[in-house]
């Protein structure tokens, strides 16, 4: 009963003009989305490459020079783009790729992408992702909206009960009739996403695991919208019916919901401006020791610990150069204050998170595109993560070149200047994004609400197709 | 048979509880889009209005210092702040250079979230590093914001679809077709007024909707005519292009089913492919130039300066000999360099800072000449114009402020050059940012668009006349 039911419907939906083109339509518009994505991703990782051993011959090249002034010289850190961007986008396009390390600031990645674009750029880019989320989800709802329907109105759903078959035989039937195409396809567009990703010079990088696993979620929320596209099919008398139904379905799950669940998380937990935010910092700063402020009360304070400590009576007889030292412990204050900052900004994220997820619960598209964006490395999280890795790295930068100072040189020497060779024993920035099993535990309650999603749509669907 | 056609129709939408839902589901939408609206725009203001308090409170300490400088006491504040020296004030005395929300922000997002409102420009920074992108969470910005353009644009031609779809068809289905086809009435006349009373509701729907939206905002519709009847008419002007795709779609398609198909297909073309297509164009043909290689550039450019910082600084004075006459003492300090070379720095790099404002008007140039593929592109940018969030707004609030920030350099550089002190006096004198917004032009893409519509009503009114209604016949 399984198998006739399955054979019939897939010969059926084959036969049926519109299933053809829709099907044309959707691999058209995948392999130009893959096409563009892919030059895309060349491009920008070819200028990553320049910039990052560009940038890193203007530092190792500074000559002789004052550590300090190397210091507000500075360096950059280059976000690179991982293989799996090319499958799903994320937030990449909407967060910068380059962050300035210089002495006593933490900067912002500066330069999205979405900045340097017209305004209908927010209408969305015709990615895989966009393919994957938007396009295919659709794609099941116009395969499946009259699958139980059109046996109403042509009349056989009596000859089909009276098979003798229970019911939950021929809707499984039906289901993997609809099922097997998008299985498919899916399965086609990722091994060729994968072959694609693997022939890439930077193999390295790529790993067929976090594929599979992008791959699973992908078919986890297909089959959420064949489940839920049959429970409509299955309760509702006409076909036309079905089809507003469950497109509605498919506009406040992918459309609606994101949207207004943006709208409320910055409302209940707004980021503050950029201008905000500078002046809070600043606030902050001058509560503790400037580096290049001898005269004030915080200064005089560390100077009167240290030469206490140092059982010394005058800044000169300190073994090292106190100015130095003086702005290392300027540093450490500031990389305080910028912690404190930026975990208030991360706590609002975290919070609003929170509102996606919750507002998860009537749609599935909101768990879906937070786990594929987080396996692909292109989500808000990966940032995060970079610019701390970045952050670290600018502090020790800092410490480094602050220490050579202190060392090299006696109080009150501006003049001192490191050798010409120093600076290529600086380490070079390197960042690792996370791993895959780090990710999947981060996302636990993404995967907690999708399984659910997934569980709740089967029993649902199984147990309203019981009397039909 | 008209006034017929419109009493029977009229009940059978009220029967079937079509009309009280579409306006209960306008109504909504409306309601809440507009609320998202007014509350980033309140946030807008709020923000603006603290940044602008803050400069008047730490004008007020500028005085307060200055006062205590020239009475010749000592002041408690690090050395390099004291704001006799004009590098200071223009360092630590900024002005805010704010982009205030016009009356109708609350219609469109736009660009809103992407970018600051306000920015305060110093004395010493670089006009392209000047930072306008605004600090919002990425996510937020992938996901778009819930605003009336989002509902106009993406939903209402959805529930023109839901309300359309099967006019004829299911006449079809339910076999009232041959009663009709007895009747003396050309079947395009019959669909255009089922499909013309169907429009006359949601004329009357958006338009109540319209105007709630409006006394929500607290902008009085009639007093301020011209914004509503902008509106207004723009979203009928869309409305129209959807009923009139409607008409064609009822009349040469088939089954409910199928049109249903057809029209949602149209709807994916004209909402979703066509404007990512355009931008995708339009950045194949008018690529941006790398931001990062730009900042190898930059880098490279200043090294080099900062190497030649003596010798700029001669050329510089060379330049303008009104300084060495002016100011007897000709002391040099660190300002007098960097002022120098960071002028350079800036004219050097200017042809390719502005490269990039450049390749952003092409990009706009061609996608206002191709907009006209799909009217959703029109209606939104029509909606973000009208909004004042238009990438042509930030654009403008772009130039204005770097032209400010010239001002402002401009305005304290004979000062630092001239080695006079800045005093009480010179607090009244100095600039103001006023922002000036873009001149809204006429709604001619509305009218264009209420055209277009209408020529598509014509085309299906008289084009295949006879086939279609045979072949609906036939098909029975």
């Amino acid at each position: 009963m399984i198998a006739n039911t399955f054979f019939k419907e897939t010969k059926e939906l084959f036969r049926e003009g519109r299933v053809r083109i829709a099907f044309i339509i959707v691999v058209l518009l995948l392999s130009l989305a893959i096409g563009i994505s892919a030059r895309q991703y060349a491009n920008v990782n070819a200028q990553y490459e320049t910039a990052k051993s560009s940038e890193r011959a203007l530092w190792d090249n500074q000559g002789e020079k004052n550590p300090h002034s190397a210091a507000h010289y500075g360096t950059y850190a280059f976000k690179p783009k991982y293989p799996l961007s090319l499958v799903d986008q994320g937030v990449d396009k909407y967060t910068g790729t380059s962050i300035f390390l210089e002495a006593h600031k933490r900067n912002e990645a500066q330069f999205s992408a979405a900045t340097d674009q017209t305004g209908l750029a927010r209408f969305g880019d015709l990615t895989p992702d966009f393919i994957l989320l938007f396009v295919i989800p659709l794609l099941i709802v116009l395969l499946g909206y009259n699958s139980f329907t059109k046996e109403r109105e042509m009349g056989t759903l009596t000859l089909l009960k009276s098979q003798g078959g229970t019911n939950w035989r021929w809707v499984l039937g039906k289901w993997l009739a609809l099922f097997f195409p998008i299985f498919a396809m899916t399965t086609i567009l990722f091994l060729v996403a994968g072959v694609l990703l693997s022939g890439l010079k930077d193999f390295g990088v790529f790993s067929w695991k976090s594929l599979f696993a992008m791959y699973l979620v992908f078919l986890a929320y297909y089959i959420v919208f064949i489940n839920l596209v049959l429970l409509i099919s299955a309760r509702v008398k006409k076909s036309g019916v079905s089809l507003v139904a469950a497109l509605c379905i498919w506009i406040v799950a992918c459309l609606g919901v994101p949207k207004a669940a943006s709208n409320i998380a910055e409302t209940k937990h707004p980021y503050p401006t950029r201008q905000e935010f500078a002046a809070n910092v600043l606030a902050d700063k001058k509560e503790g020791v400037d580096g290049h402020n001898p005269w004030s009360k915080e200064a005089k304070l560390l100077e009167e610990k240290v030469l206490k400590e140092h059982g010394v009576d005058s800044l000169h007889q300190l073994p090292f150069n106190f100015d130095a030292y003086r702005m290392q412990k300027g540093e450490e204050h500031e990389a305080e204050v910028y912690f404190k900052h930026y975990n208030y900004l991360k706590n609002q994220f975290s919070n609003q998170s929170k509102v996606y997820k919750s507002l998860a619960a009537i749609s599935p598209y909101l768990p879906t595109r937070f786990l594929s964006m987080s396996i692909a490395h292109t989500d808000y999280a990966t940032h995060w993560d970079f610019a701390d890795a970045a952050e670290v790295y600018r502090i020790e930068t800092q410490k480094f070149l602050n220490d050579n100072f202190a060392q090299n040189s006696e109080y009150g020497n501006w003049e001192y200047q490191a050798e010409a060779s120093f600076w290529q024993s600086l380490p070079v920035f390197e960042y690792n994004p996370p791993e895959l099993q780090e990710i999947m535990v981060k996302n636990t309650s993404n995967l907690f609400i999708l399984g659910i999603w997934l569980f709740g749509s089967f029993g649902v669907l199984l147990l309203s197709t019981k009397t039909i | 048979m008209l006034s017929y056609n419109f009493k029977y129709e009229l009940k059978l939408l009220l029967r079937s509880k079509w009309i009280q839902l579409l306006s209960v589901v306008l109504l909504m939408l409306f309601g809440f889009a507009t609320y998202n609206g007014l509350q980033t725009v309140e946030k807008r203001e709020n923000d603006i209005s603290a940044a602008r308090m803050e400069v008047k409170e730490s004008d007020a300490m500028m005085v307060k210092l200055l006062d205590s400088v020239e009475q010749g006491l000592t002041v408690s504040v690090p050395r390099w702040t004291i704001p006799s020296s004009p590098m200071a004030v223009g360092n630590y005395h900024p002005r805010v250079a704010a982009m205030d929300p016009e009356p109708m922000a609350f219609v469109a997002t736009g660009q809103a979230d992407l970018f600051t409102h306000y920015v305060k420009p110093k004395v010493s920074g670089d006009d392209f590093a000047m930072n306008f992108a605004e600090m919002t969470s990425p996510v937020q910005l992938l996901f778009g914001s819930f605003d009336l353009a989002f509902v106009v644009v993406y939903l209402l031609p959805l529930l023109i679809i839901a309300f359309s779809y099967n006019v004829l068809s299911a006449e079809k289905e339910s076999g009232s077709l041959r009663l009709l086809a007895a009747q003396p009435l050309r079947l395009q006349t019959w669909v255009l007024q089922k499909l013309g009373l169907r429009f006359f509701w949601m004329f009357v729907l958006v338009m109540i909707s319209t105007l709630v939206v409006f006394l929500l905002s607290g902008i009085h519709p009639f007093e301020q005519g011209v914004r509503f009847w902008s509106l207004f008419g723009l979203i009928m002007a869309y409305t129209l292009f959807w009923f009139a795709l409607a008409f064609l779609v009822n009349l040469w398609v088939g089954s409910s089913a199928k049109n249903a198909v057809a029209l949602l297909g149209l709807w994916i073309v004209f909402v979703l492919l066509a404007p990512s297509a355009l931008n995708q164009l339009g950045n194949t043909l008018y690529p941006m130039p790398s931001r990062t290689l730009m900042i190898n550039e930059m880098r490279q450019l200043k090294a080099e300066m900062t190497e030649k910082q003596d010798e700029i600084l001669n050329n510089f004075l060379r330049d303008h000999p009104e300084y060495a006459i002016n100011d007897t003492t000709q002391s040099r300090g660190f300002y007098h360099r960097y002022m120098a070379s960071q002028k350079l720095v800036r004219e050097e790099l200017a042809p390719l800072v502005n490269s990039y404002e450049d390749q952003l008007k092409k990009q706009q140039n061609w996608i206002n000449v191709f907009k006209w593929i799909s009217p959703a592109i029109i209606a939104q940018e029509s909606l973000n114009r009208m909004a004042g969030t238009s990438t042509q707004d930030y654009e403008n609030f772009r130039n204005q402020v770097v032209a400010f920030a010239g001002d402002w350099r401009n305005h304290l550089i004979p000062l630092l050059f001239n080695n006079e002190k800045f005093t009480t006096k010179d607090v009244a004198g100095l600039p103001e940012f006023r922002f000036t917004p873009l001149q809204k032009g006429t709604s001619k893409e509305s009218i264009i668009l209420m055209v277009l519509g209408l020529m598509i009503f014509a085309f299906g009114f008289t084009y295949k006349t006879q086939t279609s209604t045979y072949r609906m016949l036939k098909s029975e």
